[in-house]
């Protein structure tokens, strides 16, 4: 399967500190791809590369085939997000950061009661963003990224600050979308339930550094392999980032 | 994305930021002293100049030396705090929008900001000198187009000092230190435009400006003139470097 | 105690730097004056501390203004940029400490402010003048201390009111400038607490001075009670 995303030796440092370090990805093309770690292992960074909202030190990625920096602006066509904690307009409501976002993509009109809707935000629509809830911030941002049905898009914990049937239904969501829009999906995470609700394909990174690529069942395989316990994959992966971290993690 | 839609955009960015209740308050507080102390125009003969028109450009004056350019600070403010206090200027820079592109169009804003600041003042103008004319018996009010040429000239000899406010906004992620060295160029002004090399400190065109108009229709306050060397050459490259550090620097605070 | 918990909150955001090189640039307006046309202001009748004060006080209290101002709402903005005001009302605080914190916070930090403007004005007169009159100098900075309290603490009530930093600037820019422009004589305009900076001590008659120090105190006291009704107030409000 050709990647859809890929980066070679892509490596952020400040001042010697290295956020991502050789990082070597390959997103294959309509899948959901999960982006594990603890916190500080790199995730947001490596999605703030790709969206090039911070600049790499040193290595390169190509996102459908557009090589970075040259392409940055057709990139950004092609790829929607939500990074870190949603990102918006406080004095508008709901509805008007959208359509800020939608005349920039200049897409058609009804984009915005779609994206409100499928996020469940159309009763809240004309309330100004500064009263929403953590939740329905949460939303918002999603509504944001989901906005046009892009081909590609970077989720950052997008279940944050919702309630467990929030966080069942945007997890329904998100597994939905390749399906229903044809779209490959990068989602980070620090829970691996989580992610294993969601994705087919899972990348663990630890200090900056990539320790596991590939499909959920070659994960389980290449657990058992090292002596990994593999009855669930929460302790896979905790094995997986002590063992890393003993190792001295760098 | 044309200029145009990304001005539309920016203007959409404005609701409910209550920046125009400012400006207008800004406007009204302006002539509201001179309103009450009318007399004081009548009074002053001696200078030569007739009481409707020192009435107007001791307005302009005080609009051109604090008022003006301090609206014009606090409006810089309000721009990049709408961008950065909920981190919508991180949303819009991972956009397909182009940074240098959405600073010009804020920039755009802070000039139609600073046309309504001075058409609310031409207003409060109008509106005020029409009230002690109705109530001396007196034609007060200039011609409209005496005032809005001078609203006009105060905008052109601010463009300079503009494109430093937004400098400052831009480069300085923190609001109060931008506002508070915006503000603090304001003050020299007074001194500078006292100098010989007055020119090369754009705060205090619009001042200087003023102030030697009111020279011209005034005796005995200043012979100062206004020739375009070296003042548009210092004025243009003063701007044009302002402009292109901004468009630079634009987002550079939000992206590493 | 409340002092000591806002000064801790400003450390890293530059606030007393800011205050210490806006008072630097404040003290550059006599000397550069001074040093540029001295000849306007050496010779003349009146004490040195007088004329150095009637030449530049305007411009130096201009800046003072903006200190406070700026200071104030840099203080709120502090509290409600990200949201740190609700867990502060959540504290098991007295909720007036946050604003009175503040207010002796910005006070203390004016104290070095204008003892380096008055070192600026003693400089002047010793080097222009051949002699400086230090006791009139202290009570001259004294003065203008309290003059500027009135209007810190109108600056405070309105950071503390408007959320939005840009609407608590706006209207402490139109106060500032309404300062300026209002009459020096009628008591009522006079009596405008962003108006009582601009007042010199060296220019007014010791009743008049004492006038002034006592309608500054009236009117801190005023404000100060505005601030206790605006608590009650918002928990009518909650």
């Amino acid at each position: 399967m050709t990647p859809i995303i890929e980066t070679t030796e892509l490596t952020k440092s400040y001042d010697g500190f290295f956020a991502v370090s050789d990082l070597n990805l390959h997103i294959p093309q309509g899948v959901v791809y999960g982006f594990l770690g603890p916190n500080g292992a790199g995730k947001s960074t490596t999605m703030k590369m790709l969206l090039g909202l911070t600049r790499p030190t040193s290595g390169s990625f190509t996102i459908d085939g557009m090589q970075y920096p040259k392409e940055r602006l057709p990139i950004l066509k092609k790829v929607a997000s939500l990074i870190e904690a949603p990102a918006f307009y406080g004095n508008l409501t709901g509805e008007e950061n959208l359509e800020i976002i939608r005349r920039i993509l200049d897409l058609p009109r009804s984009a915005v009661s779609e994206a409100l809707e499928i996020t469940g935000l159309s009763p809240y629509k004309g309330r100004t963003v500064k009263k929403y809830s953590l939740g329905m911030k949460q939303r918002l941002g999603l509504a944001q990224a989901l906005i046009g049905k892009p081909p590609i898009l970077l989720l950052d914990e997008p279940t944050n600050g919702l309630d467990p049937a929030g966080i069942h239904e945007i997890r329904e969501l998100i597994r939905s979308l390749p399906q229903r829009y044809a779209c490959t999906v990068l989602v980070c995470s620090h829970l691996l339930a989580e992610v294993e609700r969601m994705a087919g394909w899972v990348g663990i990174l630890n200090h900056g550094r990539l320790l596991f690529e590939g499909t959920l069942e070659q994960l389980r395989e290449d657990a058992a392999a090292q002596g990994y316990p593999t009855d669930n994959l929460e302790d896979t992966f905790l094995a997986l980032i002590n063992q890393d971290n003993q190792r001295g993690g760098r | 994305m044309s200029f145009l839609s990304l001005l539309h955009i920016e203007l959409l960015k404005l609701r409910r930021s209550k920046i125009g209740f400012i400006l207008l308050a800004a406007a009204f507080f302006l002539w509201l002293p001179a309103t009450f102390n009318v007399q004081i125009y009548f009074d002053r003969t001696e200078l030569g100049i007739p009481p409707e028109q020192n009435f107007f450009i001791q307005g302009f004056l005080g609009l051109s030396w604090f008022m003006f350019p301090a609206s014009m600070v606090i409006c810089t403010v309000l721009l990049m705090q709408l961008e950065r206090g909920e981190r919508g200027l991180f949303k819009m820079l991972s956009l397909p929008v182009n940074a240098a592109k959405l600073c010009l169009a804020k920039f755009f804003i802070l000039l139609a900001l600073a046309v309504f600041m001075l058409l609310f003042s031409a207003a409060a103008y109008c509106a005020s000198a029409a009230l002690i004319g109705a109530n001396r018996q007196y034609p007060f009010v200039l011609p409209l187009s005496y005032v809005l040429s001078r609203a006009g000239i105060l905008l052109l000899a601010a463009l300079p000092m503009l494109t430093f406010f937004w400098l400052l906004s831009v480069c300085i992620p923190s609001p109060l230190f931008s506002a508070g060295i915006g503000l603090f160029s304001i003050v020299p002004a007074v001194l500078a435009m006292n100098t010989k090399i007055w020119y090369l400190y754009p705060m205090c065109y619009p001042f200087y400006i003023m102030t030697a108009e009111y020279g011209r229709l005034a005796d005995g306050i200043s012979t100062w003139q206004v020739s375009p060397f070296p003042l548009l050459p210092v004025a243009i490259l003063f701007s044009a470097a302002c402009l292109t550090i901004s468009c630079l620097r634009f987002g550079k605070s939000e992206t590493n | 105690m409340a002092l000591a918990l806002e000064w801790r909150k400003i450390r890293r955001t530059g606030i007393w730097p800011a205050f210490i090189g806006g008072s630097l640039l404040a003290a550059a307006v006599p000397v550069i004056n001074m040093a540029f046309r001295w000849e306007n202001y050496v010779g003349q009748e009146s004490s040195p501390l007088s004329v150095l004060l009637l030449a530049n006080w305007p411009v130096m209290a201009m800046f003072n203004l903006f200190l406070v101002l700026a200071g104030a709402c840099a203080l709120y903005h502090l509290e409600y940029a990200d949201g740190a005001i609700g867990h502060m009302r959540a504290l098991p605080l007295w909720e007036g400490g946050l604003f009175f914190g503040k207010l002796s916070l910005i006070a203390f930090l004016c104290l070095p402010a204008l003892a380096v403007e008055a070192a600026a004005v003693a400089f002047c007169s010793a080097h222009w003048f051949g002699h400086t009159d230090l006791l009139s100098l202290l009570q001259s900075f004294g003065f203008s201390f309290v003059m500027l309290l009135p209007s810190l603490l109108c600056s405070l009530l309105a950071a503390e009111i408007f959320k939005n930093i840009w609407t608590a600037l706006g209207v402490g820019v139109i106060c500032i400038f309404m300062a300026g422009m209002l009459p020096e004589k009628g008591l009522l305009f006079s009596l405008f607490p962003f108006s009582l900076p601009l007042r010199i001590w060296t220019q007014l008659s010791a009743e008049s001075a004492r006038c002034l120090l006592e309608a500054a105190a009236v009117e801190s006291g005023l404000l100060a009670a505005a601030e206790l009704l605006l608590l009650k107030i918002r928990r009518w409000f909650l």
